[in-house]
């Protein structure tokens, strides 16, 4: 086992990406877990803030990347892998949003494995409430806020503006990803935008 | 600039993707506007707003969580066929040449083979089978025809009225029952203990002719090549009486190890069977192959989700008696 951990290593270090890819389309299983070690931390970061669970994460971290394998020998290089498994990402997420949306599933709290609640907030240093309780309340109370608003936005909505918003993309990488141009990402945020506004009104 | 484009450019701005000129324009008419400087700042606060759901790092036990069952899932995926692995690269091949189309028919050739391949072997199969069965009925001919019972009636297969009379004709088929003796050896009687594992509806017959099949397998009495192995399967598979399936495991036994269709129909019996104590034997069974990468997965789901706590005890004991293989 610890042979094989060091081959891997020595591969992610030297094989630029073009390389690992080739050598996963010739089957190779140990190109293909490099790959999926240099974007697994990305693409769960992303589940686990579009959806609020951790166990929702998981499963699409699962079938992303066994959609990845399966599929590895149609990538042509014509975009950068990165998008290419993004798209895989978003496609898979955005299908979670619209199962929750004909579930009527209001996720206000972000939950762990277990079921009980993360408390986000309270990873999130901040010099000037930590002393006030009451102030600490009304921010993981804000937090509610926050993501009972981004449920009411329609999937699409949801996705760009997570794409932009929290994970910083460009719109025309958000396009790509999406399958659409970055005019068209770019009215679908300033809906979002506009709708979260209208929501979060009576919180200055 | 009037200012339902100036709130779209607004927040194009505030995240950055507005061209430097438009910008500058967005600047002059916003300077000038007080509606659309009140717009600005609610986007900005939505902002910020928007930051009391932060972005967190998923922690170190999700992602070796989310690994693990990642690994065990694409270790679980079956070997590709040389031809599916043949077709993938000539995907990969003739599209970076650009020649697909001659890809295609290639593809389509070696596709029609492989289908008629595929189809010659289950002609095949079936050939074989109604061989036996002429065997069969041969056999019985040729053996004790002793006290065939009373004929029933089958079925009618035809009534022809002949013109102008009250004459008619009826064909008809009947079923006569036959008797035949032999030992255990004979092929004959063989084939018609397999026939009886599958086909009869009594439960009893069923239990008889599986249990004597099974005891030929696990006194080695050659039962590969008359496909007796084939019929224990069947009958662990598919027989509803749990005596039945239980005999024809007890059958297999011997064969886990040297024979991967045994090993896999046993696993599908850990996992599916609707019978504790079938699943028990099963775990019992599968000890010469505990260390099996597929055999470990099967164990690793039913430890998990079996209904019966017995079994998955058991399940777990057997995994952490074999250390892992990589």
């Amino acid at each position: 086992m610890n042979g094989q951990k060091s081959a891997e290593e020595r591969m992610q270090a030297r094989a630029p990406e073009m390389e690992l890819i080739r050598e996963a389309q010739a089957g190779s299983r140990t190109a293909f877990d490099a790959l999926v070690r240099q974007y697994e931390q990305q693409v769960l970061r992303l589940a686990l803030h579009l959806t609020g669970s951790e166990h929702d994460a998981e499963d699409i971290y699962q079938e992303a990347f066994l959609k990845a394998f399966r599929y590895i020998g149609n990538f042509r290089f014509e975009c950068s892998f990165y998008t290419w498994i993004y798209r895989i990402v978003t496609n898979l997420c955005l299908d979670q949003l619209r199962r929750r949306k004909t579930r009527r599933e209001d996720r206000a709290v972000v939950l762990d494995r277990s079921g009980d609640e993360i408390d986000l907030l309270a990873s999130v240093p901040d010099g000037r409430s930590f002393s006030n309780p009451a102030k600490e309340l009304d921010r993981k109370v804000l937090g509610e806020r926050i993501q009972e608003a981004l449920t009411k936005l329609t999937p699409r909505e949801r996705m760009v503006f997570e794409l932009k918003h929290y994970q910083g993309l460009r719109l025309r990488t958000i396009g790509e990803m999406l399958n659409t141009t970055e005019e068209t990402a770019k009215n679908t945020l300033f809906r979002a935008t506009k709708k979260l506004r209208a929501q979060l009104a009576g919180l200055r | 600039m009037n200012c339902e484009v100036a709130h779209e450019r607004i927040v194009a701005a505030a995240y950055g993707e507005l061209p430097d000129e438009q910008a500058h324009e967005l600047e002059r008419h916003v300077t000038g506007c007080p509606e659309c400087q009140e717009d600005r700042e609610q986007l900005l606060a939505l902002k910020v707003l928007a930051s009391a759901y932060p972005v967190v790092e998923p922690d170190a036990n999700l992602v070796a969580r989310s690994r693990l069952r990642l690994e065990e899932a694409l270790d679980a995926l079956p070997p590709k066929r040389w031809y599916e692995r043949l077709s993938q690269r000539m995907t990969n091949n003739f599209a970076s040449l650009q020649a697909a189309p001659v890809g295609v028919c290639l593809l389509l050739v070696v596709g029609a083979g492989m289908g008629s391949l595929g189809g010659y072997e289950i002609a095949q199969r079936h050939a074989a089978r109604a061989a036996q069965a002429v065997q069969v009925a041969q056999a019985a001919v040729t053996r004790q025809e002793a006290q065939a019972g009373p004929a029933e009636i089958a079925n009618i297969s035809s009534i022809v009225r002949q013109p102008n009379s009250q004459m008619v004709e009826v064909r008809y088929n009947q079923v006569t029952p036959q008797r035949i003796q032999g030992s255990l050896n004979d092929p004959a009687i063989r084939q018609l203990l397999m026939l009886a594992s599958e086909n009869s509806a009594s439960a009893g017959v069923r239990d008889d002719s599986v249990g004597l099949l099974a005891a030929e397998c696990r006194d080695g009495h050659g039962c590969q090549g008359a496909g007796i192995r084939d019929a224990l399967m069947v009958a662990l598979r598919y027989d509803k009486n749990e005596g039945v399936r239980e005999k024809a495991l007890k059958g297999l036994e011997p064969y886990v190890g040297e024979d991967v269709r045994v090993r896999d129909a046993v696993l599908e019996a850990l996992l599916n069977d609707s019978d504790a104590r079938i699943r028990t034997a099963a775990i019992n069974i599968l000890e010469p192959v505990e260390a099996d990468t597929s055999v470990r997965q099967v164990l690793h789901s039913v430890a998990n989700t079996d209904q019966n706590p017995h079994i998955r005890n058991v399940s777990r004991q057997v995994l952490s008696r074999v250390p892992e293989i990589q």
